[in-house]
């Protein structure tokens, strides 16, 4: 058989068109790697989105409410309709109703030496939603203290701006914890006065959060209208991003936190960047087969009458073409393999390269991008041999 | 293997075949296996339409060719393919070599187009027998044409076959040139019981043959 191929070698002439050949061969190298970069840049992106190293806990929970215009002045609670409706989009994992006090409140401190007062409202949601809640998160009638978290911005005002004004001290998150305080609570009755504490500090929703057993228990007794409905509905969602979930605000005139929606500008930019890369490889891919399919054709035509003479002797078309495919086909698992090992080094310095950042992402290629690499050069192949099978035949 | 021919008229020539009576034209005969068949012909009478539509180089013919029970027009490329390199050999009047490759690469080429028949050494032993060892590393295209038509013989020889088909395969012999190259040509055909088909212009008696036929 090498023999045979050693003599085959010298009558068919690959060597001609080696302009066109080099053409082909870069041609095909730079579609490669667009179509792979694309793919891989896509796993990396979906990676990002989904994996749990990189899940950021204040932007996959969104509070909506209406945007609130002079026309909706006083109406702007959401109707059963608005929350089923947006309950049952695909970029909703699920959705919790914030329950308002409806009733006024004011915290004040127990100690002389240390006075503080202000009037409050509370908001209560689902503890699934909730990222602080511990063991000290739960209330009953005989507990000795509300449980309270606090956003965070609301220490850092405290800490950075209202003790310089007031020359009262800072404090640290520790030493909040630490402080009981009195929750006066203003009924049809008169007030009542309990005992509140803060367990947590949270930056997913900006309001002071009370177990939903407290704020049942208190709205049921103080509350002056039972039957509002909520206005404010926080969501969890798998991609804060998704250009889908902003529009789909946008269109029911719900707003959210514009900056944890912020990715979503990201992602058109990722989007557009891999469709440009897919496109320009696929056109790149279509093109550089052409031209290696002339290739090909060239090298056939241009040894016509020795495949001629060769099939008279008796030499099989299929023969023939395997010789023919061992000639042309091994570049290009060649220039696949190289595609994959560049993608594999570009991806294994990008991870580096993020990971100083805090981005995780895997330091080889997806599965996807050898997947995809595995059927172009099937693909490739294909092409290979239809063009080889059809022109031998009409050499034939 | 039989072969048969039935009918037979090329399409091109049909009209002036018509006319005259031939032992093969226009009628029905069988070349048994292993028989040595002359077919005696002036020039311009189809010695080689015959060979080539025989050796399925051209389909433009009436009647049929049957190799056994199969027509020869119905062979699959594949089949044919086999048939050129188990059953059927031939030297062709054009002889056909490649130019560019030497006298050896050429035999060589159709040694190993299918499992050898012969070992490589068989070459020069033939070589040597019909005198052109000295040419065997040569480029065919620059050997004389007598040169050729021993390199093409050679070339039929080396590979398996059940018929050898001959188109007037010593026009450029002289008389002991001819005698090796039929004694060889006996020896191989007998070696392996196979019927030879040799076209001539004239009578000659370089091989017993079983028949003569004028075309």
């Amino acid at each position: 058989m090498e023999g045979l191929n050693v003599l085959l070698k010298k009558l068919i002439r690959t060597a001609s068109g080696r302009k066109r050949f080099v053409l082909a061969v870069i041609g095909l190298s730079v579609a490669m790697l667009l179509i792979l970069a694309a793919v891989q840049i896509q796993a990396d992106y979906n990676e990002l989105l989904v994996s749990k190293s990189n899940q950021d806990s204040i932007a996959n929970f969104l509070v909506v409410n209406k945007s609130l215009t002079d026309q909706n002045l006083g109406n702007t609670a959401l109707s059963d309709s608005d929350i089923n409706d947006l309950k049952n989009q695909a970029f909703v994992e699920s959705i919790g109703l914030l329950s308002p006090s409806r009733f006024k409140a004011s915290i004040q401190s127990n100690s002389d030496r240390f006075p503080f007062y202000t009037d409050i409202a509370f908001e209560s949601v689902p503890d699934s939603f909730i990222d602080v809640a511990g063991k000290d998160w739960q209330w009953t009638e005989n507990s000795p203290y509300i449980p309270l978290i606090v956003p965070n911005m609301f220490l850092d005002f405290y800490n950075f701006q209202f003790s310089f004004s007031q020359n009262l001290p800072q404090l640290t998150q520790q030493v909040v914890k630490m402080i009981l305080f009195k929750v006066n609570i203003y009924g049809n009755n008169g007030m009542i006065s309990l005992q509140g504490k803060v367990v947590g500090f949270s930056d997913r929703i900006s309001s002071l959060l009370v177990p939903e057993e407290f704020m049942r228990w208190s709205n049921t007794r103080f509350g002056k209208d039972q039957h509002t409905k909520p206005s404010r509905v926080i969501i969890k969602t798998k991609d804060p991003g998704n250009p889908q979930l902003t529009k789909y605000l946008h269109s029911k005139q719900l707003v959210t936190d514009a900056e944890k929606t912020r990715f979503s500008r990201y992602r058109q930019v990722v989007d557009i960047v891999v469709s440009i890369s897919w496109l320009s490889g696929a056109v790149m891919l279509a093109f550089a087969l052409l031209v290696f399919t002339l290739f090909i054709q060239l090298t056939i035509a241009s040894s016509k009458e020795e495949i001629g003479l060769l099939i008279i002797l008796g030499a099989s078309p299929y023969q023939l073409q395997k010789f023919l495919i061992r000639q042309f086909f091994p570049i290009n698992l060649l220039i696949i393999c190289i595609s994959v090992i560049v993608i594999s080094l570009l991806q294994f310095y990008t991870h580096g390269l993020l990971q100083s950042q805090g981005i995780f992402i895997n330091a080889y290629p997806s599965i996807f991008t050898l997947f995809t690499a595995a059927i172009l050069l099937m693909v490739i192949w294909w092409v290979n041999r239809v063009t080889i099978r059809s022109y031998i035949n009409k050499v034939n | 293997m039989t072969i048969t021919f039935q009918n037979l008229l090329p399409i091109p020539l049909k009209d002036r075949f018509l006319q005259r009576s031939s032992d093969i034209w226009n009628t029905t005969i069988q070349f048994e296996e292993s028989a040595f068949i002359k077919i005696k012909a002036p020039s311009g009478t189809g010695k080689t339409t015959l060979i080539h539509i025989l050796y399925r180089l051209r389909n433009d013919y009436e009647g049929a060719i049957l190799f056994d029970s199969n027509l020869i027009k119905e062979l699959k490329d594949f089949d044919l393919a086999t048939i050129r390199q188990q059953k059927l050999s031939i030297v062709f009047q054009d002889l056909r070599l490649f130019p560019d490759l030497t006298a050896r690469e050429n035999i060589e080429l159709k040694r190993i187009l299918q499992d050898p028949y012969y070992p490589k050494e068989m070459i020069d032993s033939m070589a040597a027998e019909l005198g052109v060892t000295h040419i065997l590393e040569q480029r065919a295209g620059l050997c004389s044409y007598g040169e050729q038509q021993r390199i093409a013989i050679i070339r039929a020889l080396i590979q398996p076959f059940s018929w050898l088909i001959m188109d007037e395969p010593f026009s450029h012999l002289d008389n002991e040139n001819i005698q090796r190259a039929a004694n060889l040509i006996d020896r191989e055909c007998k070696k392996r019981g196979a019927g030879l088909i040799i076209t001539d212009l004239e009578h000659d008696t370089h091989f017993s043959y079983s028949r003569e036929l004028n075309l």
